[in-house]
């Protein structure tokens, strides 16, 4: 009994039926699209992710107000927690206390919109440090410059807007050394950043940068900061720079117990840490999901061979009286299951890719989102080879109860 | 030794407690070359007895040797190996395989066999020109004549070359020229040496015999030689 003439019979007895054979795959291409598919956007995803944590800096250091979020209150206790202060920055620069600190750049949430003339825009507003874009996200003015430390010194009312922020209020015509109000202070523009688009957590595009001494002081009237930028030197450890960063501010804010920090520190490591996390949870849920309709699948295939058994119970007489072993007869049926689900499974995996590649390039093309297309390997073996075996688990029983089969009943079935 | 060796020779059914007894013990030999008629009403208990000849079912008790094998100590497996090496089958219904040309369905006993795999075709050929059947080889069994069908059948059960053709009821489904027809390839086959055993209650088809068994109540009722009327032996 040789093995391509026993895929011949296979495939011929598929074709026979090949709409019911189309129906009884149905479930595991649905399945093994939807394993494929949620690993490969996942993978995809996190990628996303993780380029944009990247984009940050691997010296890069951010101090928060608060308690690290694990809920959606924690982060408006964020917002509303004043206790970082420009004693903190100044401890913090303090080459004692972090040795290996290069920068500190304090940001200021403005709350509000933007408006000129007539239009209004509800932009980002942030105060921050003249070069921290720059320096923290490669970003330069397109027009115009970033303000200057004297700037800060100085509480100018100047302001670096993104290009959405620009076109919204300005259309066409010229912004540079026109004045746009925020809280009611009409500030300068200084300089006019080029299309970027997402980058982390904000929009570069919807940004209006000013000096962080003018939003503390003459828009908001507070002390404190919302997040403070801290920048290792390079080729410094950027865990011993946190963990000095935290020495120092517990010092300062007289805290014995870590738990009852009013602070924490993210660096890029622990950002990639939780989307990692989150993501390969989130994924690993999802396949657990979609393995059920898998299973669903694989009773569908038990069942339409136990019909096809029956069917063709007088061909199994027929070949057993010309010689055909149980074996021969199990192999048969065997393959014929694990030819269903295996093309099964390349179906789903051949779907899954296409959509996945173009989610990639919709999300590339529209959104302007740096989204790869990542062929996971991984998840087509998987895809494949647990359709396989479907095929090998769900088609072991009506295979056996086919080569048990009682030749001579078998021969005289109806 | 005789190639077919029946010693008392008995089958019993069970089915739902009861035993329903259908051969009574049964013995004879049937030698190489030989080509028997088994008759018998229907009920008699012959195509039981075809059965266990074949090595599709197994007796109750008694002996059977096959070829010098004794059939009840075999395995499924050997007697599988021996169905298809040494047993070639016609059948009452033909029994092929539909949307399978005619040339695969005669190949397909070779695919249990250990016969090379490029030797099928040019086997399956000779076995269909046999039966004068060459011009048909990609014809589907649908586009055939019964007549046509059942010589396929004949093909399929030559083409491994055995010792012994069992045919159960093989012009049953045919009208009798047609029948007459598949007789005469059937009686071709003896002619070169084959043995032959004929289940039938047809006496024309029975007339191509050398030996008639008549079977009654599940034991053999008469054995005989007869001439037969078909001139085939001064062929």
């Amino acid at each position: 009994m040789n093995l391509t003439s026993t895929i011949k019979t296979s495939i011929r007895a598929l074709r026979a039926n090949w709409g019911r054979s189309l129906l009884t795959i149905l479930g595991i291409v649905i399945g093994v699209m939807a394993i494929v598919l949620v690993i490969s956007l996942g993978q995809g995803a996190q990628n996303l992710i993780l380029s944009q944590v990247q984009s940050i800096g691997a010296n890069t250091i951010i101090l928060r107000p608060g308690r690290q979020p694990t809920q959606p209150s924690d982060a408006a206790s964020t917002l509303l927690t004043d206790s970082l202060k420009q004693r903190d920055v100044d401890a913090l620069l303090k080459p004692i206390n972090v040795p290996d600190l290069e920068a500190a750049d304090p940001a200021v949430l403005v709350p509000g919109s933007v408006s000129y003339q007539n239009s209004v825009y509800q932009a980002t507003v942030l105060g921050w440090t003249p070069n921290a874009l720059g320096e923290v996200f490669h970003v330069y003015p397109e027009q115009g410059a970033f303000f200057t430390q004297d700037d800060v010194r100085s509480y100018a009312k100047v302001i670096v807007i993104g290009s959405k922020v620009k076109q919204e209020l300005f259309g066409e015509s010229d912004a540079l050394g026109q004045f746009v109000t925020v809280h009611g202070q009409k500030l300068q523009v200084v300089g006019i950043l080029p299309a970027k688009g997402q980058v982390t957590a904000f929009n570069i595009d919807d940004i209006g940068l000013i000096p962080y001494t003018t939003a503390q002081k003459t828009l908001l009237g507070i002390d404190y900061f919302h997040e403070i930028f801290l920048r290792a030197k390079p080729g410094a450890n950027v865990d011993q720079v946190a963990a000095d960063v935290t020495t120092t501010l517990r010092e300062m804010h007289n805290i014995t117990d870590p738990a009852k920090d009013d602070f924490f520190v993210v660096t890029q490591k622990t950002i990639v840490a939780t989307v990692s996390t989150v993501t390969q949870v989130l994924t690993i849920f999802l396949v657990a999901i979609a393995s059920i309709s898998l299973m669903v699948g694989g009773i569908g295939i038990m069942n339409i061979m136990l019909v096809s058994v029956t069917e063709r119970t007088q061909e199994i007489g027929l070949r057993k009286a010309l010689g055909a072993t149980n074996r021969n007869i199990l192999l048969q049926f065997m393959i014929e299951a694990i030819m269903l689900t295996f093309a099964g499974g390349l179906l789903g995996t051949l779907i899954a890719i296409t959509i996945s590649a173009l989610v990639s390039t919709i999300a590339q093309t529209y959104f302007a989102l740096d989204w790869p297309f990542t062929l996971p390997i991984g998840a087509i073996v998987l895809g494949v080879g647990v359709s396989t075996a479907i095929g090998m688990i769900f088609g072991l029983y009506p295979a056996r109860k086919a080569a048990a089969k009682d030749p001579i009943e078998a021969l005289r079935f109806e | 030794m005789a190639l077919i060796q029946l010693e008392n020779i008995t089958k019993d059914y069970i089915s739902e407690g009861t035993v329903t007894s259908v051969l009574h013990g049964i013995s004879f030999s049937i030698q190489e070359g030989e080509f028997v008629s088994i008759m018998g009403p229907s009920g008699s208990g012959k195509s039981t007895l075809l059965h266990i000849l074949g090595l599709l079912d197994r007796q109750t008790t008694g002996s059977y040797f096959f070829d010098q094998h004794d059939i009840s100590t075999l395995s499924d497996e050997q007697r599988a190996q021996i169905r298809n090496q040494s047993i070639g089958f016609v059948f009452q219904a033909f029994h092929l395989l539909k949307r399978t040309t005619v040339l695969e369905n005669v190949i397909l006993p070779l695919y249990y066999s250990s016969v090379p795999k490029k030797e099928y075709i040019q086997k399956a050929t000779a076995a269909l020109e046999h039966v004068e059947l060459s011009h048909r080889l990609n014809h589907m069994p649908s586009q055939l004549s019964g007549g046509e069908r059942q010589r396929v059948a004949i093909a399929r059960a030559l083409v491994n070359d055995p010792k012994v053709i069992f045919a159960d009821e093989p012009t049953g489904n045919l009208d009798s020229k047609t029948g007459a027809t598949v007789m005469n390839t059937i009686e071709k086959l003896h002619l070169q040496g084959k043995t032959i055993i004929v289940i039938t209650h047809e006496t024309a088809a029975a007339d191509y015999a050398n030996r008639i068994i008549t079977i009654a109540d599940g034991l053999v009722a008469s054995d005989k030689e007869v001439r037969s009327p078909h001139t085939h032996y001064s062929k």
